[in-house]
């Protein structure tokens, strides 16, 4: 009997659990998300039917899915993670089949109407699965190998079927994401210090690998590594983003060049200017006081959620709240690095921000699930 | 139930002995060993909590420093790094005589792809083929969706089709700024221009290499940045050149002519002020060069700089001058010119016989190839040749075209004194129209030597002297009688004083002998006689004109109309003013001369 059940009476039930939702992480949200409806009505030239307006809806959509998965007892998401996880694993083979059917990376899959990208859905799959996992494990096995085994077998099988889109990007954030859920239930640190070890031994083998027949990996992947290395290589090819990503910050200044007036993006000089590089455009125009306020604002959410972990004592909530914190802050960490030029290109969308449906719906269905650890906290 | 473990035992069997249950002590132990371990696990992740704080701090604090430093910095446009070839750009304008642009260049854009950044091959090749009907939709397919990293798709597109590109929106497709070479007048000046093309390509710019005409000759120069983008200025007047081309295009179709040549030079200065070569071309769309049959049939060949032909009797006036200026004969000396002539084996024939003898005048005007030849007879081959060479005849012009090296005289294997005799009416020696003007001009400009150019510079005078003034104006007066009285009466243009000679020399096969129906028909003149100012040579090849009950090939019937007619429309454009009156004298020698005989 875990600590929830023990102290279940203590959990709000009906209306009252409107009081216990957490207000501040719901207003964050909301900020984050505006600054995006702003920029996408920007880089659409003023224009709020192209992106901004599709974009509100899902927020819309997505805030109400939030209440709904925060409504839901916590519970209910503990015993069916394993449901979600098989799920979104099927959908990741279906999305693999029929890639292979269609041509180059296919991520979506076409339910009627509904595109979805089940490698967005497994990111939350994922991490709830884990969490769910060191909940039911005692805590003194946490570190022995064979249950070390079993969560490593659980992230590597999404996260190969992912690379085999391929999709760089989400794969990298599926291995951070359900380390990180390790790493906060307590897996002992030699395991991650082996990992990072081997992590760095594996690099220096695929960039040994370049050339020779047992090539690791695709030419366009080294080419990414090539020019993140030196972008002034290539300016006017792959490098392209990178340059100009850094030419619009840079152009932005302190204080920026006012609303609407980017240049960079503006001019088209920009591809992916409302996904992956929309960052760019609020550096541009809000310059370094816009970059820093939505700096904080991704801190402060990030900073409400630990705390939320911290006062939780559940240990699904705490881990799942951790996990779901973790996977927001991998998400803008890499988007931002690889916007400044602090890592390779390799398509995360900057959350709540960039225009995209899934990631969205998805992000705020996670925080969903904070909330809902937060309001069935046992008090 | 196995009771594992037991573990405070000493404090079980004390219980024991006191009576106590040892379940409540063991239950006990349990929930105190439950709660050391939640505790350990608590601040486990506690420990844990706090290295991923410091963790994110560390974090948001890379970015927030990234961001400062960059919001810092100037922004600036990247340069292209040392890998990038170094392309130069900004070719040099070429301008006619005025400074009216011949060529100049405009920046357009190059399309290419990048396949792996396509985000829809298949759709976008559509889309492409849609706007450039001319490729190939599977080649474009099995481009964008193999290995390929890099597709050229076209090397310079329109604004028009820029946007439409653009309107694609696929990120794979990307536009490279580069200058191409325009030539805004289309085809007028096209063999003197020649032509450029791309060479090393960059996705940002574009080499332009010359590959023929003066693009090609000044090459160099023309791309050469110390020039500072001052223009190349050519002799060739754009005016003049298109009035030129237009009357010779009607008269080679008015003539049945398979191909045309002219040049018209300054006589002071041997700047060429227009030259063209039929059929022409547009530079702008070069053709590509035959690959089979004669490429002298390519509308690529300048028939007036690498046309090497038997120019007939324009030849006698060289023949008769040099004659005149060695004291051989006076233009009243009486020649024997009974045709057929017979010298050794060989026989000399006239269009008509003219009778037992002729003026050294009148073997001009009435193009005796007798007379000539017992005029060279007088002079000897040595002689002959030595005069030619002086004339220019024995090399290739110097003329600033890449194609002129190719435009060498075919001489005869061995100068003998037949050879000599042939080559004084203009047979067994193959020049260009352009050597034919070049020599004209010396004669017309009073006896000193012009090289043929095509450079506009003030600097440009004539050279050495190779005939007496006295002489040259001798020579003049008989192509001017030529023109009064003799087979080229169509070329007088009233008010422009024409004096000129006529050639219509049968063609050579190439088995060897000559075509009884096929004639390079030729009218080299000079205008106004009383003060040359220029030489036009025209050519028309294997023209006929079907006039007065008979079919007419000779150059009297079919060139000489059509230079009459290039004349009555340039002269004005020159800037020359008509005459009135035809002055009967120049400088003492009486210019009509009374024929002896009837017509």
């Amino acid at each position: 009997m875990s600590y929830l059940e023990s102290n279940l009476k203590t959990v709000p039930t009906g209306l009252r659990k409107v009081l216990y939702l957490n207000y501040p992480l719901i207003f964050l949200l909301t900020a984050v998300s505006c600054a995006g409806f702003l920029m996408l009505y920007s880089v659409a030239g003023g224009d709020m039917t192209t992106w901004a307006e599709p974009q509100m809806k899902r927020f819309a959509i997505g805030m109400l899915a939030m209440l709904v998965v925060g409504f839901t007892p916590i519970w209910f998401w503990r015993n069916t993670a394993g449901v979600a996880y098989f799920i979104a694993l099927l959908l990741l083979v279906a999305v693999d089949l029929f890639g292979a059917i269609g041509m180059g990376a296919q991520r979506w899959l076409e339910v009627g109407p509904v595109r979805i990208q089940p490698s967005e859905l497994m990111k939350i799959a994922l991490v709830m699965l884990l969490a769910a996992y060191y909940d039911w494990l005692p805590v003194e096995k946490v570190s022995r190998p064979l249950w070390v085994l079993i969560p490593v077998v659980l992230i590597l099988l999404p996260t190969f079927l992912v690379l085999e889109q391929p999709d760089l990007g989400t794969a990298v954030m599926l291995v951070l994401g359900g380390g990180f859920v390790m790493f906060a239930a307590g897996v002992s640190l030699w395991y991650f210090g082996t990992v990072i070890a081997l992590v760095v031994a594996l690099v220096f083998g695929v960039l040994e690998s370049r050339g020779t027949n047992w090539q690791l990996l695709h030419d366009y992947q080294f080419k990414r590594i090539d020019t993140f290395l030196d972008p002034t290589e290539d300016p006017l090819g792959a490098g392209y983003n990178i340059t100009q990503a850094q030419i619009a910050l840079g152009s932005g200044g302190w204080a920026g060049r006012g609303f609407m007036q980017g240049t960079q993006s503006r001019l088209n000089f920009l591809p992916e200017k409302h996904t992956d590089f929309i960052f760019t455009t609020l550096a541009e125009e809000f310059g370094f006081v816009g970059a820093f306020g939505l700096l904080m604002l991704y801190a402060a959410i990030i900073g409400f959620s630990i705390y939320a972990a911290l006062i939780n004592k559940d240990r699904f909530s705490s881990l799942l709240t951790l996990g779901v914190a973790g996977t927001f802050f991998f998400f803008f960490a890499i988007n931002m690095a690889m916007v400044m030029g602090l890592m390779p290109v390799v398509g995360v969308p900057l959350p709540l921000v960039s225009y995209g449906g899934t990631q969205m719906m998805i992000l705020l269905s996670a925080f969903g699930l904070v909330q809902s650890a937060n309001v069935h906290r046992p008090r | 139930m196995i009771r594992t473990p037991l573990r405070p035992l000493a404090r079980i069997l004390d219980a024991r002995a006191r009576g106590e249950n040892p379940d409540a002590i063991e239950r006990e132990n349990i929930r105190l060993r439950g709660e050391a371990l939640r505790e350990r696990a608590r601040t486990t992740a506690e420990g844990r909590l706090l290295m991923m704080g410091v963790l994110f701090l560390a974090a948001f604090v890379t970015v927030g420093l990234r961001m400062g430093t960059l919001a810092a910095s100037t922004p600036e446009e990247p340069q292209l790094g040392d890998s990038a070839p170094a392309i130069l750009a900004q070719r040099a304008d070429i301008t006619d005589r005025e400074g009216r642009v011949l060529a100049t260049n405009l920046v357009t854009h190059a399309l290419y792809a990048q396949p792996p950044m396509l985000v829809d091959p298949v759709g976008t090749a559509d889309k492409l083929v849609k706007i450039f009907p001319d490729l190939n939709h599977d080649r474009l397919v099995k481009d964008f969706t193999g290995a390929r990293k890099f597709v050229w798709i076209k090397k310079k597109i329109s604004p028009e089709q820029l946007q439409a590109v653009h309107d694609i929106g696929d990120p794979g497709l990307l536009f490279g700024p580069r200058e191409m070479r325009l030539y805004p007048n289309g085809s007028v000046a096209a063999h003197v221009l020649g032509g450029a093309r791309f060479g090393a390509e960059g996705v940002n710019s574009a080499e332009i290499v010359g590959v023929a005409g003066v693009e090609k000759a000044f090459d160099g120069w023309l791309r050469d940045p110390a020039n500072k983008g001052a223009p190349l200025q050519l002799s060739i007047d754009l005016t003049v050149q298109a009035a030129l081309e237009e009357v010779l295009d009607g008269g080679m179709k008015l003539m049945d002519a398979k191909g045309a040549s002219a040049v018209l030079m300054d006589v002071h200065t041997g700047e060429i002020v227009a030259m063209a070569s039929l059929p022409d071309f547009d530079p702008n769309d070069r053709p590509a060069p035959l690959t089979k049959g004669d490429a002298s049939d390519s509308p690529l060949f300048n028939r007036a700089v690498q046309g090497v032909y038997e120019l007939g009797s324009t030849f006698k006036i060289f023949a008769v001058a040099q004659a005149l200026e060695l004291g051989l004969v006076n233009p009243t000396t009486m020649i024997p010119s009974q045709s057929p002539m017979i010298f050794g084996r060989f026989r000399i024939h006239d269009f008509h016989n003219y009778g037992p003898q002729l003026s050294v005048t009148d073997v001009i005007v009435e193009s005796s190839n007798v007379g000539t030849a017992r005029i060279v007879q007088m002079i000897g081959p040595e002689r002959q040749k030595d005069f030619l060479g002086k004339m220019g005849f024995l090399a290739p012009t110097s003329v600033e075209l890449s194609e002129a090296p190719t435009g060498r005289p075919i001489l005869p294997a061995k100068w003998s004194e037949i050879s000599s005799m042939t080559i004084g009416y203009g047979h067994g020696l193959s020049a260009s129209p352009l050597h034919l003007a070049a020599a004209y001009s010396t004669i017309a400009n009073g006896g000193r030597r012009v090289e043929p150019t095509l450079v506009h510079d003030p600097r440009h005078q004539e050279g050495e002297r190779v005939l007496s003034e006295a002489t040259a104006k001798r020579a003049l007066a008989m192509m001017r009688a030529v023109v009064t009285r003799g087979t080229a009466s169509f070329g007088d243009v009233r008010g422009y004083q024409v004096a000129g000679k006529t050639g219509s020399a049968d063609k050579v096969k190439p088995t060897g002998g000559y075509y009884k129906d096929k004639v390079m028909a030729t009218f080299a003149g000079t205008f106004p006689v009383t003060d040359p100012k220029y030489v036009l040579i025209l050519s028309l090849d294997e023209a006929s004109t079907f006039v007065a009950g008979e079919n007419r090939r000779t150059a009297g019937w079919t060139a000489v109309p059509v230079a009459a007619e290039v004349i009555r429309r340039v002269a004005p454009l020159l800037g020359l003013r008509p005459e009135g009156n035809t002055p009967d004298v120049l400088d003492g020698i009486q210019l009509v001369v009374a024929k002896a005989g009837s017509h």
